[in-house]
């Protein structure tokens, strides 16, 4: 080559390479190799990793002219929520949001007691999730579910009395139709004694309830639970999200106080990976079924929508409500407001878990670098209580101002006068699944008129 | 706790008490209800606000007019009053009768029960007269139900103590989940009895339907007659000496003790290789296919 010619830039790829497959890409060939070791299917916490129809393909539509704003910071928008209205002593909010079910077992003592304080100071409330009461969950938490699991592990009607809501859990978003699962790092003495198993073992619960099969029984079921409550408190029924309308048709005749329905966005402790990513439907789906079929039957004002899944800030809230939820719990986020997945200066992700902060999800091993997800003497010490409290306050309060911004551009007064109407669909999947029409559109997909919906 | 005594908390309504109990406050220091029943202490058989009852002091409810609540109502009433024996008659196979009695209380049905009768209960003696329905007995605690009669499916669910008899036979999934106390069958049970046990006692003086403890984590089971099947990681052990006197005591005390004795039985424990089941061999992992 002449001296100043000018030089050709080599190509940073083989033209002799046809291509790479979209069927078996990298990660999928290494799955493939690391199950033909193992022989079994591979374990895992956090949510679904795959990209799905989202709250993120949905967007306000705000007051501009057609529509009378609101005052931010000056006008009242009211965000005071009611679970179980027809309850002889309903569950009061004062914000839309609480902590959902994490069992003590795949969350630390310290975790547990710093979402119960958390939940308390901001005015809401959370529940016991799988494995029973530890006393001190209850005594911080000024409205407390107790859940009535599977497993039933730890049950006791002595604390079933002492709960302000009873929630019967028959699914989960994540893992829709299994069962619990807790390996047994984190069954412990203490664990293991509460859920009556031996320690160390791998706990995976039954998916069927031991003392009902289907919704006739459950309507019994649940009849029994208010006896045993003298009628007082809300029963409310939990369900992944599958066949949604169905589902909460069936639901609604079993005559709960709420139904809440956990979309496929949904976190878990633990639960075989191809579960979370292949079972339910999203949430923009799962709320919309739902609504319609509790209005269907004519039970709106009387039985609670309540959604979880996917819920990261307060403009998914604000979405979740639009859509028709009454209420939101959240489980993920706030174990992010503990500090899941954070970078603390006592912990080294590389060399303890094996992936840098932001990428974790080893919460089935019991080895949470942060103190959450762990039963580790060491490792819960990574957590204080006190702060973790704060930080839980301070996100559910935040959660709840970013969706009353949003409400108050919509116009509206009360977080819950959101409607479907203040919303647009961002894609086509996204306007099909939620009911909405797409931006700039009057055209919603699957919907020959939306106004007439 | 401290300061507020037993008579007090009995007259206060659950908030009051919870709050008493230093419950739905932000102080650290409170006691907590395993603290309440820490052995040292004076010795409670009941939580605090539970009635004082006296045993003679009996009773009658006729249920055939009334609804289960009313009848679950009058029964609470009855307990407040001091009334330690109360006689329900004509349940007339109600669901949900006798249902979380967390007390000391001699009950007594004159007929039968429909599902989940005396569920959720801890502490008293219930006597059924008749037959019961499904999911008898479900997560009782302590005390002791005996049933004269058949019973339906899913007998002791998860119950966690007390002795649960049926003289007569039981459907399917009897003592599924159980986590403690004891099931005693006269007759025969079922499929999938035992599924999923964790601990206690079940004995069967009959024949076991198929998948007899599938998938038990722990627990015993003892079966008088014959075994259609066993279920996943249930394996037969031999009897002990100690099996055999805890047999004879247990069917003794509720009249079911067979004449030829307790030899014949077979006892089902937990194979216990699903006890962590990533770490079985190849070869073992074929068990739950």
């Amino acid at each position: 080559m002449a001296d100043g010619a000018p030089t050709k830039k080599p190509l940073d790829r083989d033209p002799y390479r046809l291509g790479n497959s979209f069927v078996f890409p990298p990660r999928v060939i290494d799955d493939i190799h690391v199950k033909a070791e193992l022989g079994r299917y591979r374990m895992r916490g956090f949510s679904l990793f795959k990209k799905i129809p989202h709250w993120d393909d949905l967007t306000f539509l705000p007051g501009t002219l057609t529509r009378f704003v609101i005052e931010g910071y000056r006008e009242k928008c009211d965000t005071k929520t009611v679970i179980g209205p027809r309850a002889k002593r309903p569950i009061e909010l004062d914000i839309p949001v609480y902590v959902t079910g994490m069992s003590f077992g795949a969350l630390s003592y310290e975790a547990k007691t710093a979402l119960a304080r958390g939940a308390t100071m901001a005015g809401t409330a959370t529940c016991s999730g799988e494995g029973g009461m530890i006393p001190d969950e209850r005594r911080y938490s000024s409205k407390w579910f107790y859940q009535c699991i599977q497993s039933r592990y730890g049950f006791n009607p002595n604390h079933l009395v002492l709960a302000d809501g009873c929630e019967f859990f028959i699914g989960q978003g994540c893992k829709v139709g299994l069962g619990g699962h807790l390996m047994g790092q984190k069954v412990t003495d203490q664990v293991a004694e509460m859920r009556s198993l031996p320690a160390g073992i791998d706990q995976r619960s039954p998916a069927r309830h031991p003392d009902w099969l289907g919704p006739d029984d459950l309507a019994l079921k649940i009849q029994e639970i208010r006896e045993a409550t003298d009628w007082q408190i809300p029963i409310q029924l939990k369900l992944g999200a599958a066949r949604v309308y169905d589902d909460v048709r069936m639901a609604v005749k079993c005559d709960p106080d709420s139904i809440y329905i956990d979309g496929m966005e949904g976190g878990t402790g633990a639960g075989p990976h191809l579960a979370t990513e292949d079972t339910g439907v999203p949430g923009m789906a799962a709320i919309r079924q739902a609504r319609r079929a509790i209005d269907d039957l004519g039970k709106r004002g009387e039985i609670t929508l309540i959604y979880a899944g996917g819920i990261r800030n307060g403009a998914d809230v604000a979405k979740a409500i639009a859509l028709g939820a009454d209420a939101i719990a959240l489980g993920h986020s706030v174990m992010m407001a503990l500090n899941c997945n954070k970078d603390i200066p006592e912990a080294n992700y590389p060399e303890e878990i094996g992936s840098e902060p932001g990428y974790c999800y080893h919460c089935h091993t019991g080895r949470c670098p942060v103190g959450v997800a762990t039963q580790d003497p060491a490792l819960r010490k990574r957590l204080d209580p006190d702060e973790a409290a704060e930080r839980v306050y301070n996100f559910l309060h935040t959660l709840t101002i970013e969706a009353q911004l949003f409400a108050r551009a919509c116009g509206k007064t009360n977080l819950h006068s959101l409607e479907p109407e203040d919303l647009a669909a961002l894609t086509m999947e996204a306007s099909a699944m939620a009911g909405v029409p797409l931006a700039g559109t009057e055209h919603t997909v699957g919907i020959a008129d939306y106004h007439h919906l | 706790m401290a300061s507020v005594s037993d008579a007090e908390l009995k007259t206060m309504s659950q908030e009051e008490r919870a709050r008493a109990l230093g419950m739905m406050t932000e102080q650290l220091t409170s006691r907590s209800m395993f603290i309440e029943f820490k052995p040292g202490e004076e010795a409670r058989f009941g939580y605090p606000w539970a009635p004082d009852v006296d045993f003679n002091k009996r009773t009658e409810i006729d249920a055939d007019a009334m609804t289960t609540t009313e009848v679950n109502a009058k029964i609470r009433g009855l307990m407040r009053e001091g009334f330690g024996t109360i006689v329900v008659k004509n349940p007339r196979g109600k669901h949900s009768l006798g249902v979380g009695i967390l007390s000391r209380l001699n009950l007594i049905f004159e007929g039968s029960l429909g599902y989940f009768g005396t569920g959720l209960i801890d502490g008293p003696n219930v006597r059924i007269n008749g037959r019961v329905g499904w999911s008898c007995a479900e997560n009782m605690m302590s005390g002791t139900v005996v049933v004269e009669k058949n019973a339906g499916s899913t007998f002791g669910a998860a119950i966690r103590g007390g002795d649960l008899v049926c003289k007569g036979s039981v459907g399917s999934r009897t003592g599924i989940d159980m986590k403690g106390g004891t099931i005693i069958v006269g007759g025969d049970t079922g499929a999938l009895s035992g599924f999923m046990m964790q601990r206690g006692r079940m004995v069967v003086c009959g024949n076991a339907g198929k998948n007899l403890g599938d998938s038990m984590y722990d627990g015993t089971i003892f079966i008088g007659g014959s075994i259609r099947s066993l279920g996943v990681d249930a394996v037969e052990a031999e009897l002990t000496d100690l099996d055999r006197k805890w047999l004879t005591r247990k069917l003794t005390q509720y009249g079911l003790m067979p004449d030829k004795g307790v030899d014949h039985f077979t006892k089902v424990v937990a194979g216990k290789q699903l006890w962590n089941y990533d770490n079985l061999e190849p070869s073992e992992k074929k068990l739950i296919l």
